[in-house]
C-alpha cells in the first residue's frame, strides 16, 4: 500500500469511455432457483460477503430485481453470462 | 458430511443408492434438444435490444451450450462416485438448476410458492423437482463450508 499524493492533476475525461462504464447488472426473481443457491452463486461470482449477498437475494425475491454489478459493457456482458450460466435470469441496462 | 456429500480434504464424493442414481441418470436428457420447450434457458443480456442482443450472439457463439456441456460430462463423472475438487460439485450443481428450471417450465410453475400450493407427491416430475432442491441445497451447504 501507499499513501496518497498531495496533489492530483485533474485527469482527462474519454467521453466514450464514460458512456462505456454505465452498464449495470440485473438480476430477475424467478420462482425455481433456491434462495441459497442465489446467495451462493452471488458469492461465488462477485466475492459478495454472505450479508451483502443475502440483502441482494431478498431484494430480487422482494422486489422482483436487483442490480448485482456494474462496469464497462465487456464487464457487464461477462457477468451476465456467467449468471447465465448459472442459471440465473439477468439482463444489463444501460444507467 | 452434508446429506449426500462428504468431504475429505479439498475432494468431495456424492453418494446415494442405485436407483437414485438411475434417476439422476435421466437428468442429462431433460436438457437435450426439446427439452426446454418453454425456452426458460434461453437467456439474453439484451431482451428489448435486438442488434445488440444479436451483437451478444455472435460474440459468445455456442459458448454457453458447450459450457452445459461440459457440466453434464462432470455430473455424469460425480454420479460415478468419483471424488473431485468442489469445482466439480459447481458444475454438478449447475445441472440440477438448469433440470429443476426445465422442469418448473414443463409444470407450468410460473409463481413463487407454488412448493405451498403443490401436492408435491402429484406428479412424479414435480416430486423430482422437489428432491433436486434438496439436492441442490446440500450441495449448497457443503460448499458453503468450504468457502
Amino acid at each position: 500500500m501507499t499513501i496518497a499524493p498531495d496533489r492530483v492533476d485533474q485527469p482527462e475525461v474519454d467521453e466514450d469511455h464514460e458512456t462505456a462504464r454505465s452498464w449495470q447488472v440485473v438480476v430477475w426473481n424467478d420462482p425455481v432457483n433456491l434462495m441459497s443457491y442465489v446467495v451462493w452463486v452471488l458469492r461465488k461470482l462477485f466475492g459478495h460477503s454472505k450479508e451483502k449477498s443475502t440483502r441482494l437475494m431478498l431484494q430480487v425475491h422482494n422486489e422482483g430485481r436487483a442490480i448485482v454489478s456494474s462496469g464497462p459493457l465487456e464487464k457487464a456482458e461477462l457477468d451476465c453470462h456467467r449468471l447465465h450460466h448459472h442459471g440465473l435470469w439477468a439482463t444489463l441496462e444501460q444507467t | 458430511m452434508t446429506g449426500p456429500f462428504t468431504v475429505s480434504g479439498d475432494r468431495i464424493t456424492f453418494s446415494v443408492g442405485d436407483d437414485e442414481k438411475d434417476v439422476l441418470r435421466s437428468v442429462p436428457t431433460l436438457l437435450e434438444i426439446g427439452g426446454d420447450a418453454e425456452g426458460r434457458l434461453d437467456y439474453t443480456p439484451h431482451p428489448d435490444d435486438e442488434e445488440a442482443a444479436t451483437r451478444y450472439r455472435d460474440l459468445v457463439g455456442d459458448d454457453l451450450a458447450q459450457m452445459r456441456r461440459a457440466d453434464q460430462a462432470t455430473f455424469e463423472m460425480v454420479l460415478d462416485g468419483e471424488s473431485g475438487p468442489p469445482e466439480t460439485i459447481e458444475a454438478f450443481m449447475r445441472v440440477i438448476g438448469e433440470a429443476r428450471i426445465v422442469l418448473a417450465g414443463r409444470l407450468g410453475i410460473e409463481d413463487d410458492g407454488w412448493e405451498s400450493e403443490m401436492d408435491m407427491q402429484a406428479d412424479p416430475e414435480l416430486a423430482l423437482l422437489g428432491w433436486l432442491g434438496y439436492l441442490q441445497d446440500a450441495a449448497v451447504e457443503t460448499l458453503s463450508e468450504l468457502f
